[in-house]
C-alpha cells in the first residue's frame, strides 16, 4: 500500500485545479531582486559590498587573475583535440575476446547480437553520455574467430567483416544516438520508466556515408549491393562465400532491425509493462504515424 | 487453405503492417518506418543472399577470379623474430595450384605466366606463392591473393602499340 504522504498528494492532485501561470509562485527567497538596495537594511553600502572594483563598479574582467597570465591564456590551441566534442568514441572489442566469450558461454549465438546482447555480458562500460557511439570490432584474433553469428556493431573495420563472414555469419554496423543507446544498454531499466520506446535517430552528416555504404556493411546501405561486396571480399581474403540460404539458422543470420528500431521485435511507440508483463501500444493516428515516421 | 496477406490482416485487425523478409521466402510480421530499406531503394530486390555472377576469363581478359576450390592452401609457421607467437603459430600461407590444368584461366594466359614468371613455378608445374608479412594468417592469405592476382596482371599486360609521333620521331632521330 502506498505511503500516507503519497495518498495525500494523490488527493491533492485530485481535489486541486489544472497548473497553469495563473497559479504558480515560487518559493519564497527563489527569486532575488534585481534592484539595487536602497533605504534602511538596503542602505549604507547598498549591495555593493566595501572597497574593491565590486563597490567602486569597475569590475575584472572574467578569468582576469589580478595580473599573472590567466588560465585560460596559458595554453596554446591544439589541433588535435579540434572537434573532439563532436567526436564520437567506441568501446573496443577484438575478435579473440568475442570468441571466448562465446567459448565460455557469455553470449548467446542462437540470437542475433546486437548492442543489447553484448552489453548483457556487462563486459562492457558504454556511457553515451560521455559521446560514446557504442561498440567497434578490432582485427586482433582474427584467425581464432570460429563463430557463425549474427552481429550488429558500431564500426567494424574491413578484416573483421571478412572474418565474420568466412564463417557464415553476417555483419552489419548501425548508428544508435544517445537516447537510442541508453535504451538498449540497458533495456530493463528504461522499460521500467514507463516511457514509449523511442524512434532511433539517423547518424549525424559525418557518419550517413559510412552507414550508407555497402563495404562497411552499413544498416542504411542496399543488400544487394551489399551482397556483391560479400562477394568481392570473399575474393579479395581468398575464401569460399558459405551460402547463407543453405543454413540451418538462414532465418536469424537474416533477422535486421529496421533503422528506427532499437530492439528486436519490439516497436517506437510500445510501452512495455513488466509489472503486468503487458505491451500497451497507442491507437491515436497521430501518433501511429508519428512513431512509423 | 493458405490466407492471402489482405485476409491475414482483417482477421487479426493488428496495426504492423506486414512486410517482405530480406530473403522474400516467408511472410514475416515486422516494423517499416518511413525510412525502412524498402523505402529508400524502392527498386531493388534487398537480396543480401542474392548470388552473384562470377566473371569470365577470356584471351588476355584476366577478369580477377579465383576459385578457391581449385587453389591449395596450406599453412605453416613463419620465420624470423617474434618469440612465442611465431614459433606457435601458422601464420605462413603457401598458396599453390597446377598451372597446366587450371581451367580458370585461359590458354594464352597460362601461356604468358609460364614464361614470365618461371621462377615461381615448381618442377612438376606448380605455380607457388608464399607470403609471411604480417601476424595473421588471414591476413596474409589476402596478401597471397593480392600476389597471384598482380602474377597473372603482369602477365596478360600486353603494351599498347607505339603512337605514330613515336615512330616518326625514331625514325628521324635514327636518320
Amino acid at each position: 500500500m502506498a505511503s500516507q504522504g503519497t495518498e495525500k498528494a494523490l488527493a491533492l492532485l485530485r481535489r486541486l485545479p489544472r497548473v497553469s501561470l495563473g497559479n504558480l509562485k515560487p518559493n519564497p527567497g527563489a527569486v532575488k531582486s534585481a534592484r539595487r538596495g536602497r533605504g534602511i537594511y538596503g542602505g549604507k553600502t547598498h549591495g555593493a559590498g566595501s572597497k574593491g572594483s565590486g563597490q567602486r563598479q569597475n569590475f575584472m574582467r572574467l578569468g582576469f587573475e589580478t595580473g599573472n597570465t590567466p588560465f585560460y591564456l596559458r595554453f596554446p590551441y591544439q589541433n588535435y583535440y579540434k572537434g573532439h566534442h563532436m567526436r564520437l568514441s567506441y568501446a573496443p572489442l577484438c575478435m579473440g575476446k568475442l570468441q571466448r566469450m562465446i567459448d565460455t558461454s557469455r553470449l548467446r549465438t542462437d540470437v542475433p547480437v546486437d548492442i543489447t546482447q553484448l552489453s548483457a555480458t556487462q563486459l562492457f562500460s558504454i556511457n553515451p553520455m560521455e559521446k560514446m557511439g557504442g561498440i567497434m570490432l578490432k582485427d586482433e584474433g582474427i584467425d581464432h574467430f570460429q563463430a557463425t553469428l549474427n552481429l550488429e556493431v558500431q564500426w567494424a573495420t574491413e578484416a573483421v567483416i571478412a572474418s565474420v563472414e568466412r564463417n557464415g555469419g553476417t555483419i552489419t554496423v548501425a548508428y544508435y544516438d544517445p537516447i537510442s543507446l541508453q535504451a538498449a544498454l540497458n533495456p530493463m531499466a528504461f522499460f521500467k520508466r514507463g516511457v514509449a520506446i523511442p524512434r532511433r535517430m539517423l547518424p549525424p552528416q559525418n557518419l550517413i556515408d559510412y552507414y550508407s555504404d555497402p563495404k562497411n556493411r552499413g544498416y542504411l546501405a542496399d543488400p544487394t549491393e551489399v551482397a556483391r561486396e560479400r562477394f568481392v571480399l570473399a575474393q579479395k581474403y581468398g575464401y569460399e562465400l558459405p551460402d547463407i540460404r543453405s543454413s540451418p539458422n538462414q532465418e536469424m543470420l537474416l533477422e535486421r532491425k529496421d533503422p528506427r528500431q532499437i530492439f528486436y521485435g519490439l516497436q517506437p511507440g510500445w510501452v512495455v509493462n513488466l509489472e503486468d508483463k503487458v505491451i500497451l501500444k497507442p491507437t491515436d493516428p497521430e501518433l501511429l504515424e508519428h512513431y512509423a515516421s | 487453405m493458405l490466407l492471402s496477406r489482405p485476409n491475414i490482416l482483417r482477421s487479426l485487425g493488428r496495426t504492423v503492417a506486414p512486410c517482405r523478409s530480406l530473403h522474400n521466402t516467408a511472410w514475416l510480421w515486422c516494423f517499416r518506418s518511413a525510412v525502412s530499406l524498402d523505402k529508400i531503394y524502392p527498386e531493388s530486390d534487398l537480396d543480401l543472399t542474392k548470388p552473384q555472377q562470377i566473371p569470365k576469363t577470356k584471351g588476355h581478359n584476366f577478369s580477377g577470379y579465383v576459385p578457391m576450390d581449385k587453389v591449395q592452401v596450406t599453412y605453416s609457421r613463419s620465420s624470423g623474430p617474434g618469440g612465442q607467437n611465431v614459433n606457435k603459430i601458422n601464420t605462413k600461407v603457401d598458396l599453390r595450384f597446377h598451372l597446366a590444368s587450371a581451367e580458370w584461366l585461359s590458354p594464352e594466359l597460362k601461356e604468358k605466366l609460364a614464361t614470365k614468371h618461371k621462377t615461381s613455378i615448381t618442377s612438376d608445374g606448380f605455380l607457388v606463392i608464399r607470403s609471411d608479412k604480417t601476424r595473421s594468417q588471414q591476413l596474409n592469405l589476402a596478401e597471397a591473393m593480392d600476389k597471384l592476382r598482380h602474377l597473372i596482371y603482369t602477365a596478360a599486360f600486353v603494351p599498347p602499340p607505339p603512337a605514330v609521333e613515336d615512330i616518326e620521331r625514331a625514325r628521324r632521330s635514327h636518320c
